[in-house]
């Protein structure tokens, strides 16, 4: 690791105030950010540590019968406190215990793997994220925000502080299915799921695929063709073929494109169908 | 590509301490299914190694198996006067040659008699494709 300066910040406008200075990285749980430094793929001259920002903490149910992440929630936090089964079975997978316990919300979204379970989670559930800086703060929706590899749409004076959604639409069921690599646990496929119906029809759909293309996305093809259909396996496996359309689908040791593309339809027809209880 | 089952039976002469034969065959079985199944050094066209950490190289972890079911035979060695024989070698040689039979037996139906180690499933998945006449 190359050396560093670390300061801890007292608050969030003295959080800001570091990252002005430039070469300056925010760190929390570092349980991404410390194992690219090991490797020296990143090596910023100051770490300035939020993790002790109380005002960055806490999941909140909104007034609009939504809820709102502090950035600081920890995947373990999240666990503890939601009783949605797409939640709960997209970040139980995510990494071990001892991940779980110090890697925090904000710092999944903003580092941005393409191979990272919780960034599809966000979109499939339609959050958008808060970003502060000493211009004052602005709200982005997810969809949109992961513009690359590891690139967001953060600037590099804001801090995101949280993440926010509206409430689900009623009767909305959802589910991640997760193919994972063996040594490392990552996603070779991740595929969150959620759908509601109404009189028979599919009236609610978002499918969003991580592990797959540059950045995690939301599939629309496949939710386009799940919308006003019947929601039976056969609507289900249809909708699915398109799990990669427009995509530029990875290829690497773990899986050529061509497994790896066709996993995708077979992981996203698998996630709707859980989701559906089947 | 889940390991569902798993039955041993093996003759290691008289058990000084059984408890430490168990845990002898254990590691052995699971590192001989580690061979078959998961651990492969893949290498690009240049001779770089390409799976060069422990996120890529894949090691048996105790979450991937069931209950090892092992039984015995006991037929004390002849010549030695304890009856014993070694048990270091016995999980990890039969076990990568059952796993790699049982995955031949699978995929026998496709018409497929060979296939190299590990078996990950792209790998499995593609010579099915391939026997099929579809894409690899």
């Amino acid at each position: 690791m190359a050396a560093f300066s670390y300061q801890r910040a007292t608050s969030l406008d003295d959080a800001l105030a570091a990252l002005a200075n430039g070469d300056t990285k925010v760190i929390a749980g570092g349980m991404s950010l410390l194992p690219l430094m090991k490797l020296r793929l990143a090596s910023p001259g100051t770490l300035v540590d939020i993790g002790r920002l109380s005002e960055l903490k806490g999941i909140r149910p909104t007034a609009d019968g939504g809820l709102e992440i502090g950035a600081l929630a920890t995947y373990a936090d999240i666990l503890a406190s939601t009783s949605l089964p797409i939640a709960i079975e997209c970040i139980s997978r995510i990494g071990d215990i001892q991940v779980r316990n110090r890697g925090t919300v904000g710092g999944s979204i903003s580092h941005a793997d393409p191979a990272s379970d919780l960034p599809a989670l966000g979109l499939a559930l339609d959050y958008s994220v808060v970003l502060r800086s000493s211009r004052g703060e602005r709200s982005v929706p997810l969809d949109g925000f992961f513009e690359g590899a590891f690139q967001t749409g953060i600037q590099a004076d804001e801090i995101l502080v949280k993440m926010v959604r509206g409430p689900l639409p009623a009767g909305a069921l959802g589910s991640y299915q997760k193919m994972e690599h063996p040594a490392s646990g990552y996603s070779i496929v991740g595929v969150a799921a959620v759908v509601a119906s109404s009189a028979g029809r599919v009236t609610h759909a978002r499918v969003a695929l991580t592990g797959v293309g540059e950045v995690a996305y939301r599939a629309k093809a496949v939710e386009a063709a799940l919308l006003g259909s019947d929601g039976s396996s056969a609507a289900v496996a249809a909708a699915a073929e398109h799990a990669t359309d427009g995509q530029t689908v990875n290829g690497d040791i773990h899986a050529n494109r061509d497994y790896r593309a066709r996993m995708a339809v077979v992981y996203t027809r698998r996630a709707i169908e859980a989701a559906l209880g089947r | 590509m889940d390991l569902v089952r798993y039955v041993a039976v093996d003759d290691v002469g008289n058990k000084i301490n059984p408890m430490i034969v168990d845990g002898q065959l254990h590691g052995g079985i699971a590192q001989g299914v580690g061979q078959a199944l998961w651990e492969g050094a893949v290498y690009s066209d240049e001779g770089q190694l390409l799976t060069g950490s422990m996120l890529d190289y894949a090691l048996p972890k105790a979450s991937f198996f069931p209950n090892f079911e092992l039984d015995e035979t006991v037929t004390p060695s002849p010549v030695n006067p304890l009856g014993v024989k070694g048990v270091g070698e016995a999980g990890a040689i039969a076990s990568t040659a059952a796993v790699a039979n049982a995955v031949v037996d699978a995929l026998s139906g496709h018409g497929i008699r060979h296939l190299d180690m590990p078996y990950n499933a792209q790998k499995v998945w593609s010579a099915i494709q391939s026997a099929k006449g579809g894409q690899a």
